[in-house]
Order: structure tokens, then C-alpha cells, then sequence
């Protein structure tokens, strides 16, 4: 099936980064196109086209997109999440740097249709070029009318800011990411059914929508090619229309971002990146470092697909995706996983705070040789004990990737307990 | 100078003022504003924010020290603890860069440097510090200088970029925050900072 370019087709041209090859290359069509349709109408695109978040979670993008109050009594907000902190994940960054108008576009047409007046790009610190490329693409728009009052002369008013996190994982959790753009320290916030959903009442208690870059990123050409003609893309699969953007990296020959077509199989993306590099393959984790580890033998029937990425265990998550050859060390590479997560913690619940600690220590003396043999046990218990307890999603993606391996390479576990080593020896 | 003793010293440049009137326009209330404000402050203090630096920002956006110093030390990027050296450099120690040979980088850095993750050399020139997934794995082992990715890194690529570095006066901590303060701001905005400078100079 190969790379099916979508988002990225014109990546590795710098014109798509200027307003005016963007324009020329088919730019602001899907704007100019919902400008002339009734908000609803842009909404019903949206759903025809089957398009699901790209953030991780796949929610359907039309049902937050509908969510917002069709009747305005308070300001309405937007926000791209561009936090990407995911470990595996760098498409958001990709597509920043070289299809910034994408971005400002797609952000665009969700402001019209949800009559937001204000939106946010919520970008991680340390993503400067990413940024710098924002900056530039929206100072543009704003020159060409494109941003501000009276947009495209339609009598649309939409302001566009950047605003930069800190260093948080966390605050890529769509709670948190609110507390931090409101001037807080990024701890997540109640949610629904306990709350009132963001499209309700998010920033500053207004109704807000909020997705991920490659969401917005999507709605010009669903927009501008009609939302039908989008889901005939990837329509093989059961629920998964459109495109996906993979970072592929690890032991692979070309690692960089390959966008496929739902219904790919998860051998092409390896083939995409030149193949494996220093050793056979021998685990993936195909969605980011959240989502559980395949082995081999997985990987060899997993199709890209949100439902079917499930029936072997695993998820498309972020589309991070970690190919690792058989000099690896599967103990080491989730002991490192858990090192993540207990420091990205918040600290705001339990069981994730203390969770998150013990899987780090159980598996640090693990790897030290000084496992004990109900160790393994132990890490299963406390897994179970955070997931589907903890207060965010945070804990539970600490959870998976660790109960995962237990389950896939409980091999490897038990030699570390029985032997106090490793069984891969080091390339 | 003669101020009220609730007033802190106030070290923030024409500039600096001009940047952070902008950005209060960019939101509803002044609390929005502490994130982009402590930025400007990292700038302004030279890559650090000691309580001087919180208590200007906390005072300029009518909040309290301490609400200003929680909200700072939540994010690693904001330097409240000790003052870094000049340049900070941050090595992904993450997933795919410790499977790509980020743990032999870091091992040839503290070699190199005759310090260990999370010291600073005795001449306050470099500052080394373990990261977290910088997302861009495609490069790994990837190492991050301020406002710069550099990977994939080898042994002669990091030399190379310590001569480059030793040579380079700004401190790259606080390009990295001036960088972070541009790119909230429209062009005008940018423009109307540039013109406070200029009007104090003349
Ligand atoms: C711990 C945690 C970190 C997250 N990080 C990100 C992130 O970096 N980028 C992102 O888009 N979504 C992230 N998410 C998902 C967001 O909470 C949210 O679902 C997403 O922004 C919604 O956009 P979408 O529907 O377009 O995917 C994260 C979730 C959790 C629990
Ligand atoms: S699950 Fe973890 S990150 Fe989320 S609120 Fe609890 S402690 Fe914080
Ligand atoms: S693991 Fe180092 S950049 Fe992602």
C-alpha cells in the first residue's frame, strides 16, 4: 500500500511553509469552501468524514466539534494541543515546521464552526523551530486577512495566539493543558460525568474545543475534497478513516514520519523506514510510549487501524512508533518507560504517584540483579492498581506498557529474577 | 530609589515592560499571564529565576510571590533552583535515544566536561542535565542546546559543538527564553518592543 501523503505531501517543499505556495498548492480552499456553508453543515462534513483525534485517544473529532453551545452567551474558545510529549511522537513538530498553514487553517474552520473568537496553540517549549515556524505562518495570515476581523471579508473574527508550555508531559492531558494556559501549575481537572465536558465549560469556565495538531490539520481537505471523499480513505478498516501520520524510530534504517492509510499493515511502515538496522526485529510499540509492546510475531499481523490495532494487543495511540532489534533489552527498555512516568508524574493522585514510584524501584533492582521471584506478581498488582484508578489518563499509560511487557516478554523477567542478568547479550 | 518596601526592585527593561503589555492583551485576565511573563523574566535575569525575578513577575501581574513561585518550579524548563552555566546542555536519555546510544553520549559529555548529569563545570560555562523525550527521536541520540536540536550525535559532532559553544558569549539559556518570548508575539508587538528599546537608548 505504501505512504499515502496527505498532510505531508508537500512537506519537503519550504514554499508550503509561505502563504503564498500554501495558497498556490491548494491552501484556504477548505476555508473559503465552509465560509459559504452553514456552521452545521461544516460539522456534518466533519462526521461524514469519520475523522478521530489524532492527540491519542481517537475520540470522533465532529461529536467536540458539535459539543460547543450553538447558541452563544459567553466567548468561545479554541485550542491546538501541541504539547507533544509522547515519547516516540514527533509529527506534531513535523507538521509545524514544514505545513504551518495547515495548522492555522484547520484551527480556522473548527473557530467558524464553533463561532470561537479566541484560539491557543498550546506548543511545548522546547519546540522553538516548531514555534518560529507558528509565529511566522500566522503573522502571515493575519498580513493577508486571513486572521483578526472580517476574515476573507465573511464578517468572521478569529485571534490566534501561541503560547508556550515549560517542560511538562502532563500538561498534554487536555485538563491540564487548560490549568497551565490559565496561569496554573498543569494539574489536571475533574471530569465528566463529575464535570461539565471543556466544549461546555472549558477555559475560563467558556465552552472550548480542543484537538491535536494533526486534527486540525486534516479539516481543509475535508473540507475543501468533501467529508465522503475522505472516508474512502483507509475504508477497509472497521472505524478508522483517513490518514495517519507515524513516527517511526528505533532500530530502523530511515526513521523519520510515514503517512499511511488506515488498513496499512504495521510491516509496511518498517519497510517505509529502510528496515531494521544492527539485528532482526524483535518488539515494537507501534502508538507512542504508552501503549502496550508487540512482539514479532504481533507485529507481523497488526494492520493501522484504531479497532484492529486492539486486536493484538496494542494501540495507534500517537502513531510513535518504536521499532527495536533482538540486541534489545526488553527489561531495560521498560525500566526506562517506568523512569518516565514516575517523573512526569504530578503527584495530584495516589495512585499514580505511588504507583508510578514502586514500578520504577520494583524494576530498577530487577535490572540490578536483586530481583526477587514475586516480583513480577507484585508489578502486576500494582499495574492493576493504577489503572482505571488514577486520576488522568497519566497513570494509566504508565500502567499499560509494563503489563503489556509482563504479558508479552515475561520471559526476559524471569531470567533477570532467576539469574540477576539480562538474557539478550549486548550487541 | 525610592519605593514603597512592598515594592521589589524592579530589573525588567523597556523592552521587557512593552512584551508583557502586549501579552496582557492576549488573554482575559493577568494570571494567564505568569507562564509568557516567567519567561520574559528567565531573559531578563540572565537564565535564572531567582526570588527577586518571582516576586517582579508576581508583582507586575498583581499576584502573590508564592502563588508565582508554585506555578515556576511545577515546570522543569523554568531555572528557579540554582543558576545554570552559561549554556545548558540536555541530553534525551528517553526511550528510543537510550536504545540508539544516548547513555555512551551522556558517559562522553561528563568525560569531556569532568562533571556528572545535573553539575555545573567550575567556570559556570556548561550545565549538564539528563532530559526526557525531546520528540524528536528521528535524530536520535539527540541532545538539546537552548534554542537548538543537534543529533544524531557521535563523539566528534559533540566536540565540535563544545568548541562552537566555549566560543559563543550569549548565553544560550537565555536565547532559548528570548526565543520562547518572540514567538508569542504578533508583528506589531515585536515592533512596539523594539521601539520601548530604542527610546531608552536615545
Ligand atoms: C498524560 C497525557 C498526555 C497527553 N499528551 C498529549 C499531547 O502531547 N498531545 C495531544 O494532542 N494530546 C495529548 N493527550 C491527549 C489529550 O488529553 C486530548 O485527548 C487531545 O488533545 C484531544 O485532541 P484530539 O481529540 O484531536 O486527539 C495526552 C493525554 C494524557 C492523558
Ligand atoms: S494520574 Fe498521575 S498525572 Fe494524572 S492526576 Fe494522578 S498523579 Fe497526576
Ligand atoms: S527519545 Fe530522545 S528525542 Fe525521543
Amino acid at each position: 500500500m505504501g505512504e499515502y501523503k496527505l498532510l505531508l505531501r508537500h512537506s519537503h517543499d519550504p514554499a508550503y511553509a509561505t502563504l503564498d505556495g500554501y495558497q498556490r498548492l491548494g491552501g484556504y480552499e477548505g476555508l473559503r469552501k465552509a465560509l459559504s456553508m452553514d456552521r452545521q453543515q461544516v460539522i456534518d462534513e466533519v462526521k461524514t468524514s469519520g475523522l478521530r483525534g489524532r492527540g491519542g485517544a481517537g475520540f470522533p473529532a465532529w461529536i467536540k466539534w458539535n459539543g460547543l453551545p450553538k447558541q452563544k452567551t459567553k466567548p468561545h474558545y479554541l485550542i491546538c494541543n501541541a504539547d507533544e510529549g509522547e515519547p516516540g511522537t514527533f509529527k506534531d513538530k513535523q507538521l509545524m515546521e514544514t505545513c504551518p498553514f495547515l495548522v492555522v487553517e484547520g484551527m480556522t474552520i473548527a473557530a467558524y464552526a464553533t463561532q470561537a473568537d479566541v484560539g491557543y496553540i498550546y506548543i511545548r517549549g522546547e519546540f522553538v523551530d516548531a514555534a518560529r515556524s507558528m509565529r511566522r505562518a500566522i503573522d502571515e495570515a493575519y498580513r493577508a486577512g486571513l486572521l483578526g476581523k472580517n476574515i476573507l471579508g465573511a464578517g468572521m473574527d478569529f485571534e490566534l495566539h501561541i503560547h508556550t508550555g515549560a517542560g511538562s508531559y502532563e500538561c498534554g492531558e487536555e485538563s491540564a493543558l487548560m490549568s497551565s494556559l490559565m496561569g496554573e501549575r498543569g494539574m489536571p481537572r475533574l471530569k465528566f460525568p463529575h464535570a461539565p465536558l471543556p466544549t461546555i465549560s472549558g477555559l475560563w469556565d467558556s465552552p472550548t474545543l480542543i484537538n491535536n495538531v494533526e486534527t486540525y490539520a486534516c479539516a481543509p481537505f475535508i473540507l475543501s475534497n468533501g467529508g465522503a471523499w475522505y472516508a474512502s480513505i483507509g475504508a477497509s478498516t472497521k472505524n478508522s478513516r483517513g490518514t495517519k501520520i507515524f513516527s517511526v524510530s528505533g532500530h530502523v534504517r530511515k526513521p523519520g514520519n510515514y503517512e499511511v492509510e488506515f488498513g496499512t499493515p504495521l510491516m509496511e511502515l518498517l519497510e517505509l523506514a529502510g528496515g531494521m538496522k544492527g539485528g532482526a526485529l524483535k518488539a515494537c510499540v507501534p502508538g507512542g510510549s504508552s501503549v502496550p509492546i508487540l512482539d514479532a510475531e504481533a507485529c507481523q499481523k497488526a494492520i493501522i487501524g484504531y479497532e484492529e490495532m486492539m486486536e493484538v494487543g496494542s494501540m495507534v495511540g500517537s502513531g510513535g512508533c518504536m521499532f527495536l532489534n533482538e540486541h534489545t533489552d526488553i527489561v531495560e527498555f521498560i525500566w526506562r518507560t517506568s523512569m518516565f512516568y514516575k517523573d512526569e508524574s504530578c503527584g495530584k493522585c495516589t495512585p499514580c504517584r505511588e504507583g508510578t514510584r514502586w514500578m520504577f524501584l520494583i524494576l530498577d533492582r530487577i535490572k540490578a540483579g536483586q530481583g526477587r521471584p514475586e516480583d513480577l506478581q507484585l508489578l502486576e498488582d500494582v499495574c492493576r492498581q493504577i489503572d482505571g484508578r488514577s486520576f488522568c489518563g497519566l497513570g494509566d499509560a504508565a500502567a499499560w506498557p509494563v503489563a503489556g511487557a509482563l504479558k508479552v516478554f515475561r520471559h526476559e523477567f524471569e531470567h533477570y529474577v532467576r539469574h540477576g542478568r539480562s538474557l539478550v547479550a549486548r550487541g | 530609589m525610592s519605593q514603597s518596601p512592598d515594592t521589589p526592585n524592579l530589573r525588567f527593561s523597556a523592552k521587557a515592560v512593552a512584551e508583557l503589555e502586549s501579552l496582557k492583551t492576549h488573554y482575559p485576565n493577568l494570571k494567564a499571564c505568569i507562564l509568557p511573563a516567567l519567561w520574559i523574566a528567565q531573559r531578563e535575569y540572565g537564565g535564572h529565576l531567582p526570588p527577586e525575578a518571582i516576586a517582579e513577575v508576581a508583582h507586575r501581574l498583581k499576584r502573590s510571590p508564592a502563588e508565582v513561585q508554585g506555578v515556576a518550579t511545577f515546570y522543569s524548563m523554568y531555572n528557579t533552583g540554582h543558576k545554570p552555566g552559561r549554556h545548558m546542555i540536555e541530553v534525551c536519555t528517553c526511550l528510543t535515544c537510550s536504545v540508539c546510544g544516548a547513555w555512551d553520549v551522556a558517559a562522553y559529555l561528563e568525560q569531556k566536561l569532568g562533571i556528572k548529569m545535573g553539575e555545573t563545570t567550575p567556570d559556570g560555562m556548561f550545565t549538564l542535565h539528563g532530559v526526557e523525550c525531546l520528540n524528536a527521536c528521528d535524530r536520535a541520540p539527540l541532545i538539546q542546546v537552548g534554542d537548538e536540536y543537534h543529533g544524531p550525535m557521535d563523539e566528534q559532532k559533540i566536540d565540535a559543538l563544545l568548541e562552537r559553544l566555549r566560543n559563543e558569549p550569549e548565553s544560550k539559556v537565555v536565547a532559548l527564553a528570548d526565543a520562547l518570548v518572540q514567538v508569542h508575539l504578533k508583528e506589531e508587538e515585536r515592533e512596539k518592543a523594539r521601539r520601548a528599546a530604542e527610546a531608552v537608548r536615545n
